[in-house]
Protein backbone atom coordinates (compact mmCIF):
# COMPACT_ATOMS: atom_id res chain seq x y z
CA UNK A 1 0.00 0.00 0.00
CA UNK A 2 1.58 2.81 -0.85
CA UNK A 3 1.67 6.21 1.00
CA UNK A 4 0.53 8.30 -1.52
CA UNK A 5 -3.13 6.38 -1.95
CA UNK A 6 -3.84 6.85 1.27
CA UNK A 7 -2.41 10.72 1.23
CA UNK A 8 -4.67 13.32 2.37
CA UNK A 9 -5.05 17.26 1.72
CA UNK A 10 -6.12 19.29 4.48
CA UNK A 11 -7.19 22.60 4.32
CA UNK A 12 -5.81 23.83 7.62
CA UNK A 13 -6.65 26.71 9.51
CA UNK A 14 -6.13 28.05 12.49
CA UNK A 15 -8.73 28.64 15.86
CA UNK A 16 -7.18 30.26 18.72
CA UNK A 17 -3.42 28.95 19.07
CA UNK A 18 -4.38 25.24 17.80
CA UNK A 19 -4.06 24.23 14.01
CA UNK A 20 -7.03 22.22 12.87
CA UNK A 21 -7.80 21.10 9.28
CA UNK A 22 -10.32 19.38 7.30
CA UNK A 23 -10.24 17.79 4.25
CA UNK A 24 -10.36 20.18 1.53
CA UNK A 25 -12.90 18.74 -0.78
CA UNK A 26 -15.40 20.33 1.26
CA UNK A 27 -14.32 23.89 1.11
CA UNK A 28 -15.88 25.87 -1.52
CA UNK A 29 -14.33 29.22 -0.82
CA UNK A 30 -12.57 31.10 1.55
CA UNK A 31 -14.44 34.44 2.44
CA UNK A 32 -12.23 37.66 3.93
CA UNK A 33 -14.80 39.91 5.28
CA UNK A 34 -18.12 38.48 6.37
CA UNK A 35 -21.03 40.63 8.56
CA UNK A 36 -23.71 38.02 8.96
CA UNK A 37 -27.31 38.80 9.46
CA UNK A 38 -27.90 37.52 13.20
CA UNK A 39 -30.73 35.09 13.70
CA UNK A 40 -33.29 36.02 16.58
CA UNK A 41 -33.34 32.44 18.86
CA UNK A 42 -30.51 30.96 17.40
CA UNK A 43 -27.92 28.92 19.40
CA UNK A 44 -25.10 30.42 20.58
CA UNK A 45 -22.44 29.19 18.27
CA UNK A 46 -24.71 30.50 14.92
CA UNK A 47 -23.08 34.30 14.33
CA UNK A 48 -25.98 34.65 11.71
CA UNK A 49 -27.01 34.15 7.97
CA UNK A 50 -25.33 35.18 4.81
CA UNK A 51 -26.31 35.58 1.17
CA UNK A 52 -23.58 33.79 -0.91
CA UNK A 53 -24.95 33.39 -4.51
CA UNK A 54 -28.21 33.60 -3.93
CA UNK A 55 -28.86 30.86 -0.66
CA UNK A 56 -28.93 31.92 2.70
CA UNK A 57 -25.59 29.64 4.31
CA UNK A 58 -25.56 29.96 8.48
CA UNK A 59 -22.31 31.21 9.89
CA UNK A 60 -21.17 29.13 12.28
CA UNK A 61 -18.14 30.39 15.46
CA UNK A 62 -16.32 27.55 15.58
CA UNK A 63 -14.37 29.34 18.16
CA UNK A 64 -17.54 28.47 20.23
CA UNK A 65 -17.92 24.82 19.17
CA UNK A 66 -13.89 24.11 19.61
CA UNK A 67 -11.95 24.45 22.88
CA UNK A 68 -10.03 27.73 21.89
CA UNK A 69 -7.14 29.89 23.06
CA UNK A 70 -5.98 33.55 22.52
CA UNK A 71 -6.02 34.37 19.06
CA UNK A 72 -2.76 34.74 17.67
CA UNK A 73 -2.00 38.14 17.21
CA UNK A 74 -1.99 37.37 13.80
CA UNK A 75 -5.19 36.84 13.70
CA UNK A 76 -6.80 37.00 10.03
CA UNK A 77 -10.65 35.96 10.60
CA UNK A 78 -12.14 34.14 7.85
CA UNK A 79 -14.59 32.28 6.53
CA UNK A 80 -14.36 29.10 5.18
CA UNK A 81 -17.52 27.90 2.83
CA UNK A 82 -17.74 24.02 3.72
CA UNK A 83 -20.09 21.49 2.61
CA UNK A 84 -21.45 18.86 4.34
CA UNK A 85 -23.42 16.39 2.47
CA UNK A 86 -25.75 18.89 0.23
CA UNK A 87 -25.65 21.82 2.77
CA UNK A 88 -23.28 24.59 3.02
CA UNK A 89 -22.02 26.15 6.14
CA UNK A 90 -19.69 29.13 6.99
CA UNK A 91 -16.94 28.60 9.82
CA UNK A 92 -15.67 31.17 11.54
CA UNK A 93 -12.46 30.49 11.91
CA UNK A 94 -9.22 32.90 13.50
CA UNK A 95 -6.86 32.44 10.11
CA UNK A 96 -5.79 30.42 7.07
CA UNK A 97 -2.96 27.98 7.77
CA UNK A 98 -2.64 26.53 3.97
CA UNK A 99 -3.65 23.49 2.51
CA UNK A 100 -1.09 20.57 3.81
CA UNK A 101 -0.95 17.39 2.07
CA UNK A 102 0.02 14.27 4.91
CA UNK A 103 0.98 10.57 4.58
CA UNK A 104 -0.40 8.08 6.46
CA UNK A 105 1.98 7.41 8.79
CA UNK A 106 2.24 11.04 9.77
CA UNK A 107 -1.61 10.87 11.62
CA UNK A 108 -1.49 9.81 15.00
CA UNK A 109 -5.50 8.66 15.53
CA UNK A 110 -7.23 9.53 18.22
CA UNK A 111 -7.41 13.25 19.69
CA UNK A 112 -7.88 15.36 23.01
CA UNK A 113 -11.50 16.53 22.24
CA UNK A 114 -14.29 13.93 20.69
CA UNK A 115 -14.44 15.37 17.73
CA UNK A 116 -10.32 15.35 16.55
CA UNK A 117 -9.96 12.14 14.64
CA UNK A 118 -6.21 12.72 14.87
CA UNK A 119 -3.49 14.28 14.99
CA UNK A 120 -0.68 14.65 12.59
CA UNK A 121 3.48 14.97 12.97
CA UNK A 122 3.43 18.08 13.18
CA UNK A 123 0.46 19.06 15.33
CA UNK A 124 -2.46 19.35 13.01
CA UNK A 125 -5.79 18.30 14.19
CA UNK A 126 -7.68 16.73 11.67
CA UNK A 127 -11.50 17.60 11.96
CA UNK A 128 -14.66 15.17 12.50
CA UNK A 129 -16.30 18.16 10.91
CA UNK A 130 -19.94 16.17 10.67
CA UNK A 131 -19.58 14.91 13.63
CA UNK A 132 -19.00 18.08 15.24
CA UNK A 133 -22.18 20.22 14.11
CA UNK A 134 -24.00 17.19 13.80
CA UNK A 135 -23.37 16.25 17.42
CA UNK A 136 -24.43 19.78 18.34
CA UNK A 137 -20.91 19.65 19.68
CA UNK A 138 -21.88 19.06 23.56
CA UNK A 139 -19.20 16.97 24.28
CA UNK A 140 -16.83 19.24 22.18
CA UNK A 141 -17.26 22.54 23.64
CA UNK A 142 -17.21 21.12 26.80
CA UNK A 143 -14.37 19.41 26.78
CA UNK A 144 -12.24 22.27 27.49
CA UNK B 1 2.22 3.12 13.27
CA UNK B 2 0.99 2.24 16.20
CA UNK B 3 -2.78 1.91 14.54
CA UNK B 4 -4.50 -0.96 12.96
CA UNK B 5 -5.26 -0.18 9.06
CA UNK B 6 -9.09 -0.12 10.10
CA UNK B 7 -8.29 2.63 12.61
CA UNK B 8 -7.16 4.49 10.08
CA UNK B 9 -9.83 3.54 7.63
CA UNK B 10 -12.31 4.36 9.77
CA UNK B 11 -10.55 7.96 10.58
CA UNK B 12 -10.50 8.48 6.99
CA UNK B 13 -14.10 7.71 6.22
CA UNK B 14 -14.95 10.48 8.99
CA UNK B 15 -12.80 12.62 7.68
CA UNK B 16 -13.38 12.84 3.93
CA UNK B 17 -16.08 14.26 2.40
CA UNK B 18 -18.92 12.84 0.46
CA UNK B 19 -21.26 14.77 -1.09
CA UNK B 20 -24.11 11.81 -0.24
CA UNK B 21 -23.10 11.89 3.75
CA UNK B 22 -26.02 12.55 5.68
CA UNK B 23 -26.48 15.96 7.17
CA UNK B 24 -29.99 16.25 8.85
CA UNK B 25 -29.94 18.16 12.29
CA UNK B 26 -26.55 19.89 11.14
CA UNK B 27 -28.03 22.89 12.35
CA UNK B 28 -31.42 23.71 14.36
CA UNK B 29 -32.37 27.08 13.26
CA UNK B 30 -35.71 25.95 12.49
CA UNK B 31 -35.99 24.31 16.14
CA UNK B 32 -35.52 27.80 17.77
CA UNK B 33 -38.99 29.79 16.64
CA UNK B 34 -39.32 33.26 17.91
CA UNK B 35 -41.26 33.57 21.24
CA UNK B 36 -44.77 35.45 19.83
CA UNK B 37 -45.36 32.70 16.87
CA UNK B 38 -45.75 29.87 19.62
CA UNK B 39 -48.07 31.52 21.07
CA UNK B 40 -50.26 31.70 18.13
CA UNK B 41 -52.60 28.95 18.89
CA UNK B 42 -55.26 27.24 16.43
CA UNK B 43 -57.92 29.48 17.53
CA UNK B 44 -56.45 32.86 16.73
CA UNK B 45 -56.39 34.60 13.44
CA UNK B 46 -54.54 37.67 12.84
CA UNK B 47 -56.36 40.18 11.06
CA UNK B 48 -55.16 43.40 8.83
CA UNK B 49 -57.11 46.52 9.26
CA UNK B 50 -57.69 49.15 7.31
CA UNK B 51 -59.84 51.64 6.75
CA UNK B 52 -61.55 52.62 4.08
CA UNK B 53 -63.80 56.35 4.12
CA UNK B 54 -65.08 56.65 7.30
CA UNK B 55 -65.63 52.75 8.39
CA UNK B 56 -62.92 50.04 9.51
CA UNK B 57 -62.71 46.79 7.58
CA UNK B 58 -60.10 43.69 8.18
CA UNK B 59 -58.59 40.63 6.46
CA UNK B 60 -56.98 38.03 6.90
CA UNK B 61 -53.41 38.85 6.83
CA UNK B 62 -51.85 35.43 5.64
CA UNK B 63 -53.83 36.71 2.72
CA UNK B 64 -51.51 39.42 2.33
CA UNK B 65 -48.07 39.68 1.30
CA UNK B 66 -47.33 43.18 0.77
CA UNK B 67 -48.28 46.71 2.15
CA UNK B 68 -47.33 49.49 -0.58
CA UNK B 69 -46.95 52.94 -0.25
CA UNK B 70 -49.84 54.07 -2.53
CA UNK B 71 -48.17 55.41 -5.93
CA UNK B 72 -49.17 56.19 -9.55
CA UNK B 73 -50.13 53.59 -11.55
CA UNK B 74 -50.02 52.67 -14.59
CA UNK B 75 -53.46 53.35 -17.19
CA UNK B 76 -55.70 50.37 -18.45
CA UNK B 77 -57.42 51.89 -21.72
CA UNK B 78 -61.01 51.60 -20.79
CA UNK B 79 -60.29 50.28 -17.23
CA UNK B 80 -63.92 50.42 -15.62
CA UNK B 81 -64.04 50.78 -12.05
CA UNK B 82 -63.47 49.01 -9.50
CA UNK B 83 -60.20 48.39 -12.07
CA UNK B 84 -58.08 51.21 -11.20
CA UNK B 85 -55.21 50.29 -12.95
CA UNK B 86 -51.69 48.53 -13.20
CA UNK B 87 -48.37 48.24 -11.48
CA UNK B 88 -45.18 46.83 -12.13
CA UNK B 89 -44.52 44.95 -8.96
CA UNK B 90 -40.96 43.89 -9.16
CA UNK B 91 -41.81 42.32 -12.40
CA UNK B 92 -45.59 41.17 -12.24
CA UNK B 93 -48.02 43.24 -13.83
CA UNK B 94 -50.35 43.61 -10.71
CA UNK B 95 -53.78 44.76 -11.28
CA UNK B 96 -55.12 46.98 -8.45
CA UNK B 97 -58.77 47.20 -7.90
CA UNK B 98 -60.39 49.89 -5.34
CA UNK B 99 -62.94 47.47 -2.73
CA UNK B 100 -64.72 50.38 -2.15
CA UNK B 101 -67.62 49.85 -4.94
CA UNK B 102 -67.88 45.75 -3.91
CA UNK B 103 -68.56 47.25 -0.47
CA UNK B 104 -71.25 49.65 -1.64
CA UNK B 105 -69.60 52.73 -0.15
CA UNK B 106 -68.37 56.01 -1.98
CA UNK B 107 -64.79 55.70 -3.24
CA UNK B 108 -62.09 57.93 -2.00
CA UNK B 109 -59.92 57.13 -4.23
CA UNK B 110 -58.30 59.91 -6.31
CA UNK B 111 -57.40 59.88 -9.95
CA UNK B 112 -54.72 57.61 -9.72
CA UNK B 113 -53.57 56.05 -13.03
CA UNK B 114 -53.23 57.75 -16.47
CA UNK B 115 -51.51 61.39 -17.20
CA UNK B 116 -53.40 63.71 -15.19
CA UNK B 117 -52.70 61.51 -11.84
CA UNK B 118 -52.93 63.07 -8.59
CA UNK B 119 -50.65 62.55 -6.08
CA UNK B 120 -51.85 60.00 -3.39
CA UNK B 121 -52.71 60.79 -0.26
CA UNK B 122 -50.27 60.22 2.39
CA UNK B 123 -51.90 57.49 4.09
CA UNK B 124 -52.99 55.42 1.02
CA UNK B 125 -51.75 52.12 0.95
CA UNK B 126 -51.88 49.24 -1.85
CA UNK B 127 -52.68 45.92 0.11
CA UNK B 128 -51.40 43.06 -2.43
CA UNK B 129 -53.25 40.07 -1.77
CA UNK B 130 -52.59 36.23 -3.10
CA UNK B 131 -55.10 35.21 -5.02
CA UNK B 132 -55.84 32.37 -7.20
CA UNK B 133 -55.41 34.00 -10.61
CA UNK B 134 -51.90 35.88 -8.76
CA UNK B 135 -51.30 39.13 -7.06
CA UNK B 136 -53.70 42.00 -7.53
CA UNK B 137 -53.65 44.78 -5.17
CA UNK B 138 -56.73 46.77 -2.95
CA UNK B 139 -56.52 50.37 -2.60
CA UNK B 140 -57.03 51.61 0.63
CA UNK B 141 -57.46 54.74 2.71
CA UNK B 142 -55.14 53.91 5.57
CA UNK B 143 -53.75 50.76 7.30
CA UNK B 144 -54.19 50.20 10.99
CA UNK B 145 -52.07 47.24 12.07
CA UNK B 146 -52.50 44.13 13.30
CA UNK B 147 -55.43 42.36 15.45
CA UNK B 148 -54.59 39.32 17.18
CA UNK B 149 -57.96 38.11 17.84
CA UNK B 150 -59.41 34.42 19.20
CA UNK B 151 -61.81 32.92 16.37
CA UNK B 152 -64.75 32.91 19.34
CA UNK B 153 -64.31 37.20 19.09
CA UNK B 154 -65.73 37.23 15.83
CA UNK B 155 -69.34 37.64 15.54
CA UNK B 156 -70.17 35.60 12.10
CA UNK B 157 -73.03 36.18 10.43
CA UNK B 158 -76.11 33.44 11.14
CA UNK B 159 -76.82 31.64 8.07
CA UNK B 160 -78.09 33.17 4.37
CA UNK B 161 -75.92 34.94 1.57
CA UNK B 162 -73.10 36.20 3.35
CA UNK B 163 -71.18 37.76 0.55
CA UNK B 164 -67.28 38.13 1.23
CA UNK B 165 -68.04 39.41 4.96
CA UNK B 166 -66.89 36.66 7.28
CA UNK B 167 -67.77 38.50 10.60
CA UNK B 168 -67.85 41.61 12.23
CA UNK B 169 -64.58 42.82 15.05
CA UNK B 170 -66.20 44.38 18.34
CA UNK B 171 -63.20 44.05 20.22
CA UNK B 172 -61.30 47.38 19.07
CA UNK B 173 -63.08 50.49 19.37
CA UNK B 174 -64.80 50.77 16.10
CA UNK B 175 -66.57 47.73 14.86
CA UNK B 176 -64.48 46.28 12.29
CA UNK B 177 -65.98 44.05 8.99
CA UNK B 178 -63.60 40.91 8.54
CA UNK B 179 -64.09 40.24 4.52
CA UNK B 180 -62.75 37.91 2.09
CA UNK B 181 -60.49 39.78 0.26
CA UNK B 182 -61.13 37.65 -3.13
CA UNK B 183 -64.77 38.60 -2.98
CA UNK B 184 -63.59 42.73 -3.18
CA UNK B 185 -61.88 41.68 -6.61
CA UNK B 186 -64.82 39.49 -7.97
Amino acid sequence: MSADSHALDVCAFWVGETVYGIDVARVDEILPRVVPLPVTGAPPHVEGVVHVHGTAVPILDLRRLLPEGTPPRTAKPKVILARIGRRRVGLRVDGMAGVRRYGEAEIQPGGPVACVLGVTADGCRLLDLRGLLTNRAAEAGAGQ
Amino acid sequence: MSAGPSTMDALLARFRYRPDEESAGLVELPASPLEPDQRTGADELQLLTFGLGSSEYAVALGAVTEILRARALTEIPRARPPLLGMLNLRGIITPVYDPALRLGIPSAVPVCAGPDCERPPRAARILVVRTALGPAGLWVDRVRGVQRVRSGALERPSGGPTGGIVGILRTVDEPCTVVDPEWLLR
